[in-house]
């Protein structure tokens, strides 16, 4: 097993820099102006203004010449300057990547724990109005658009009922906790200021029930079927003939199988809500990655969609290797070579 | 093992719930002014910034020469204390107060002399605003003078923008700024202006975290009026709903980007709007350079199209009649506007006009970008357009196109017709003449004609345009409005809506207000 993933590991860079040089090359031959983020519109005719930030960018360079710097600058680590934020894109990522990640642990916490305790009663009480309703409740969360269901939530229980706060990380008068992990939760409570904490949480709380929601809609449905198949099956049939409750069967039998979808799902979810929570970021102004990505898109900032770009299929890459081990350690018929 | 009950879980979630609920910090008695606002931020360097959120950012922290006053009109004196200008508006002297920078040192001439060299040679989006810089000179300490090639006596006007804001040369310079002519390839100060500030306006940069938090600090050492608030926050909040909400739970104390219809959703009684005129427009403009229409978009035609357009109904459409019509691309209120008559729509004409051009069942191709601009939703606006000129029988077929390839169809003249907008960098009807006027090596000469500028070229806008420049007063309102006359006869560029502004904020918070230059002057603000 420790092979297998070392050899996976080693893997990484090799397919990071096959990726950064897709996605710098189709970027590049991405039909749009390059220097939408750098020269103001108004400043475009400007020569003077044009050629001085063509040659600061170094966009006066042919393609394969400014390839080449790119891939130099990618080994040791730069990623570039960002045409909009004007910082390093590292910075930029570092910046942005723990806020993301504290919103999609935190919906995926919410998003499995959900799920998983409605599929497993839906599949317990199918047919029920309990099994209707957990199912409508499921259909909805993965069908409403999150532009839809995140301004209603918020208006609902932030203007109208004040049950949480608005948008953001924290309220703008607050200073946030001294850096260690990046997760405004866990770094106050390192710091032990447990206020802070509560209201880090507060603000995490609906931005991550919104996303989670849309999750919770994925794995219950998954769940239910996998747990109706499992308990039409043999061994549970046999279970059932050795005296076991329908609890152990669902529980002890059936959910066990189920796992195995499951991890699939839940490692490609992880990996793709690291760029994919842009919606959720836009409506609670949750400085994340997502709203980096689309905004790089937008103004053809190719730094910063390099940057992104190679985030995401980090995240991808390590979604896989952790599902793969997942797989082996849920279902020992499962060998990895 | 040891089970737990549903109560037990009841419990636990309650307790979870209401320590979520803890109640957020609230706008009253707060000593920080908290910002709503969706940031544009390109760059917190006074001379290479060029965005609407720089503006108030600047001239909260950077300080000018010669600011505007209340009125949107008259310029007055903020870092220089008195003027002069020669006869010919060729010569400006400044006498400046006994200001200070935020580190102590005093503001002296020659720091100002090194902010405006290195604003006109780092080649930045604001450098336009020295063109035709030729000296200048600190003739002691607190005494700096200006040379201009030619007359111009929009220069106050120029020096007024936040752009112009005087910067610390010692501080600047030992952080890798650069005034010299070499500037453009030698400064490297830009990452450090991100982080830090070096100017003597009532505030300073505390941080900046891109598209999430600008957060300024007072200025202990301010020379003037301490403002009122030690710390003000501009926080991130994408679109106009959010920010009202954020506004109506007292999360913020001002919304800067509300528009007239999200305004009217505001229920609490704690938020004030306020609806006011801007001086901001969107507009069409036609592109005779365009492939194959050097025969077809000629001056009769486009005047038969301005004449289509339904501008009553536009406003309505655009923005709920919450906005005003403006007859040439300069804003209403400001210098040669207040004689010019805004077009009105006579169908009749145009389709006579079309006829007796030959240009019947004319088809022609829109690329603007698919944005939503100071309230206005381009798609929204260019299906009006569309439907108006479908009433002459004209066929407009639209092209929604992301910003970034906007920008590179613009120059190629894929299309005969775009729509955009302008914001004033500072209070003076030049600027547009020099970005809108049919003057030969003029921006939108470059964009119409697309290198065929005889298309365009109005030969008597740039004697006016000379004439504006070389006089004052009464006289230079006349030359602009001659040539606002002369640019609706070109009928190149067709303004659409000059949308109205929405000033909201809690009810406690007082002098917030829009400027022509600043945007919005945060060191005005208050709480009761």
């Amino acid at each position: 097993m420790l092979a297998y993933i070392l050899r996976r590991l080693i893997m990484i860079p090799f397919l990071l820099l096959g990726v950064a040089s897709v996605s710098f090359l189709l970027s590049q031959m991405t039909k749009g102006d390059p220097l939408a983020a750098l020269v103001p519109e108004r400043m475009m005719s400007n020569p003077d203004i044009v050629n001085a930030v063509k040659a600061q960018w170094g966009l006066d360079q042919p393609l394969p010449v400014r390839y080449v710097i790119y891939l130099g600058n990618l080994v040791q680590g730069d990623l570039g300057t960002s045409f909009s934020t004007r910082r390093p894109v590292a910075t930029d990522i570092a910046e942005r990547l723990p806020a993301t990640l504290e919103l999609v642990v935190a919906a995926m916490i919410i998003g499995t724990v959900m799920g998983l305790a409605l599929g497993l009663l839906s599949a317990r009480f199918r047919g029920t109005l309990f099994d209707s309703v957990a199912r409508i409740f499921a259909l909805i969360g993965s069908s409403l658009p999150i532009f839809w269901s995140g301004l209603i939530l918020l208006y609902l229980f932030s203007v109208r009922i004040s049950f949480v706060p608005g948008t953001g990380r924290l309220p703008p008068r607050v200073t946030a906790p001294p850096d260690v992990t990046g997760f405004y939760t866990v770094d106050a409570l390192i710091a032990g200021n447990i206020p802070l904490f509560l209201q880090a949480l507060s603000h995490l709380a609906l931005p991550a029930f919104v996303l989670g929601w849309a999750v919770t809609g994925v794995i219950t449905r998954l769940v239910r079927s996998s747990l109706i198949e499992g308990l039409s099956l043999d061994y549970a049939r046999t279970a059932r003939a050795k005296g076991a409750p329908e609890r152990t069967v669902l529980v002890k039998h059936a959910l066990p199988n189920a796992m195995i979808p499951l991890l699939t799902i839940l490692g490609f979810t992880f990996a793709y809500l690291i760029t994919g929570a842009v919606l959720t970021e836009a409506i609670f102004s949750w400085p994340g990655i997502g709203s980096y990505a689309v905004r790089a898109a937008a103004s053809l900032d190719y730094p910063a969609i390099g940057g992104v770009t190679i985030v995401g299929s980090v995240a991808f890459l390590l979604a896989n290797l952790l599902t793969d081990i997942a797989y082996a350690w849920a279902n020992p018929r499962i060998k990895v070579h | 093992m040891k089970h737990f009950s549903l109560k037990q879980g009841l419990s636990a979630l309650l307790l979870a719930g209401t320590a979520i609920t803890a109640a957020p910090a609230l706008a009253q008695d707060s000593d920080t002014l908290v910002i709503a606002r969706s940031m544009d931020v390109n760059s917190l360097d006074p001379s290479r910034a060029f965005c609407d959120t720089c503006q108030f950012y600047l001239t909260a922290v950077y300080e000018t020469l010669v600011t505007l006053d209340a009125d949107n009109k008259t310029l007055v004196p903020n870092l220089a204390e008195s003027w002069e200008v020669n006869d010919d508006f060729t010569e400006f002297t400044f006498a400046l107060k006994d200001a200070t920078f935020a580190d102590g040192s005093p503001v002296e001439a020659s720091d100002v002399v090194w902010t405006f060299e290195r604003l006109k040679n780092l080649k930045g989006s604001p450098s336009f605003l020295m063109d035709g810089l030729t000296g200048a000179e600190a003739v002691d300490a607190k005494t700096v003078k200006f040379t201009v090639e030619a007359p111009n006596a929009e220069f106050l006007n120029k020096v007024s923008a936040p752009y112009a804001g005087i910067i610390n040369a010692e501080v600047a310079e030992a952080n890798g700024a650069m005034a010299g002519e070499d500037a453009a390839e030698a400064d490297k100060s830009e990452p450090w202006f991100l982080a830090n500030s070096a100017g003597s306006g009532p505030f300073t940069l505390a941080s900046y975290s891109p598209e999430a938090e600008l957060r300024l600090a007072k200025n202990d050492a301010y020379w003037g009026t301490a403002p009122a608030f030690s710390e003000v926050v501009v926080t991130q909040i994408q679109d106009a709903v959010s920010q009202a909400q954020a506004l109506e739970t007292g999360q913020v104390d001002i919304a800067m980007q509300i528009d007239p219809d999200t305004a009217k959703s505001i229920r609490s009684g704690d938020v004030t709007t306020e609806i006011v005129p801007s001086f901001n427009f969107v507009y069409i403009g036609f592109i005779p350079g365009a492939k194959g229409m050097e025969e077809v978009l000629t001056p009769e035609v486009r005047q038969a199209l301005a004449l289509a357009i339904d501008y009553d109904g536009m406003l309505d459409f655009t923005v709920g009649g919450n906005g005003a019509k403006q007859a040439a691309p300069i804003p209403n209120g400001f210098p040669g506007t207040s004689g010019l008559t805004p077009r009105e729509q006579d169908v009749e004409k145009a389709k006579e006009m079309l006829a007796a051009a030959g240009a019947e069942g004319l088809k022609l191709t829109a690329g603007y970008p698919n944005d939503n601009i100071y309230g206005v939703d381009f798609n929204i606006m260019m299906q009006k357009v569309q439907q108006d000129f479908a009433a002459v029988g004209v066929e407009l077929e639209l092209k929604p196109l992301t910003w970034a390839v906007w920008r590179d169809e613009l120059g190629a003249g894929e299309w005969p017709v775009t729509a955009i907008y302008y914001a004033p960098d500072y209070y003076g009807s030049g600027q547009y003449i020099a970005y809108f006027a049919m003057i030969e090596g003029f921006p939108w000469v470059g964009r119409a004609s697309v290198g065929k500028p005889e298309l365009v070229v109005n030969p008597a806008e740039a004697d006016l345009y000379a004439k504006a420049l070389a006089t004052s007063g009464a006289e230079s309102e006349a030359a602009y409005t001659a040539l606002g006359e002369e640019m609706m006869k070109d009928a190149i560029i067709l303004p659409l809506v000059s949308p109205n502004l929405v000033l909201a904020y809690r009810n406690d918070i007082e002098g917030v207000r829009y400027s022509a230059c600043c945007n919005l002057p945060l060191a005005e603000i208050t709480r009761k």
